[in-house]
């Protein structure tokens, strides 16, 4: 289905001490600290091709079906919550071994562009490195859950 | 407008990035501004505008003199306003990384 709107992407990268097989289970494991999964209040897994996903949090429900498994180099699923607007967000990661090393990718791509979504999109990265430059590494605001959905706050 | 609006289309000018990151430095006068720019003082002093309108500058009489100042705090509020799921993943992923990072080094103690 075409999508109704403008999309954005993000890309991320890490490096992560570990073999790309470990980090990929690792990742898959609801019990490792960092993944989707590990947050959630409840959650369902079911990583293989089709497999479904479900997972909520603070009375927010995130959904997915995974369309790629390939171990230990790639997964890639989609993504649907009340901040995608209902339409199917894709996320895709990818492990490359690098040395001793994986370098882990994550993109969350064909996500709607809202108001919301576009404002910083001007500069960001600018204006990121004044605010580094001018208050210091330890400054910056700690990620709340409850900031990015405000609509969950009570 | 509001002030989010305001330090954004205040910081998409490059001549306006510059004026901040010399304002960074410290205060300075209008003419010290306008020195380093091949532009008209009438365009420095429209730049100037959108900086205040933003919050991101504010101008201080001492004497005869007026000095212009950096205000670091909108680019503060600025950039707890991030896409949430740039939030999301950033925070998702330094966690996930610290896991190894930890595991690692409770591995080499172990050595």
């Amino acid at each position: 289905m075409k999508k109704s709107t403008k999309t954005l992407e993000f890309k991320f990268e890490r490096t992560i001490p570990a073999s790309p097989g470990e980090v990929y289970d690792a990742w898959l494991d609801p019990k490792i600290p960092g993944n989707p999964w590990n947050a959630a209040e409840k959650f369902i897994l079911d990583p293989k091709v089709d497999g479904l996903f479900y997972w909520t949090l603070k009375g927010t429900c995130h959904y997915g079906r995974f369309t790629e498994i390939e171990r230990p180099g790639r997964i890639q699923h989609t993504w649907v919550s009340p901040n995608t607007l209902g339409e199917e967000s894709i996320v895709t990661l990818t492990f490359k071994k690098q040395g001793e090393d994986t370098l882990m990718t994550l993109v969350h791509s064909d996500l709607p562009d809202h108001e919301q979504a576009r404002g910083h999109e001007k500069g960001w990265n600018y204006f990121l490195e004044i605010f580094r430059e001018q208050f210091g590494n330890g400054s910056r605001k700690k990620y709340l859950w409850e900031d990015a959905h405000p609509s969950v706050k009570k | 407008m509001n002030q989010l609006t305001d330090v954004l289309t205040a910081i998409s000018h490059p001549t306006r990035r510059a004026i901040i990151g010399q304002l960074a430095n410290g205060p300075a006068r209008f003419l010290d501004i306008a020195r380093p720019f091949d532009t008209a003082l009438n365009a420095v002093t429209k730049h100037l505008k959108l900086l205040e309108r933003a919050g991101l500058i504010e101008r201080e009489k001492r004497g005869r003199e007026v000095f212009i100042s950096f205000r670091g705090e909108p680019l503060r509020e600025v950039a707890g306003w991030v896409h949430e799921y740039e939030r999301f993943w950033n925070a998702r992923l330094n966690q996930f990384e610290q896991y190894f990072k930890d595991k690692k080094e409770k591995k080499e103690k172990k050595r």
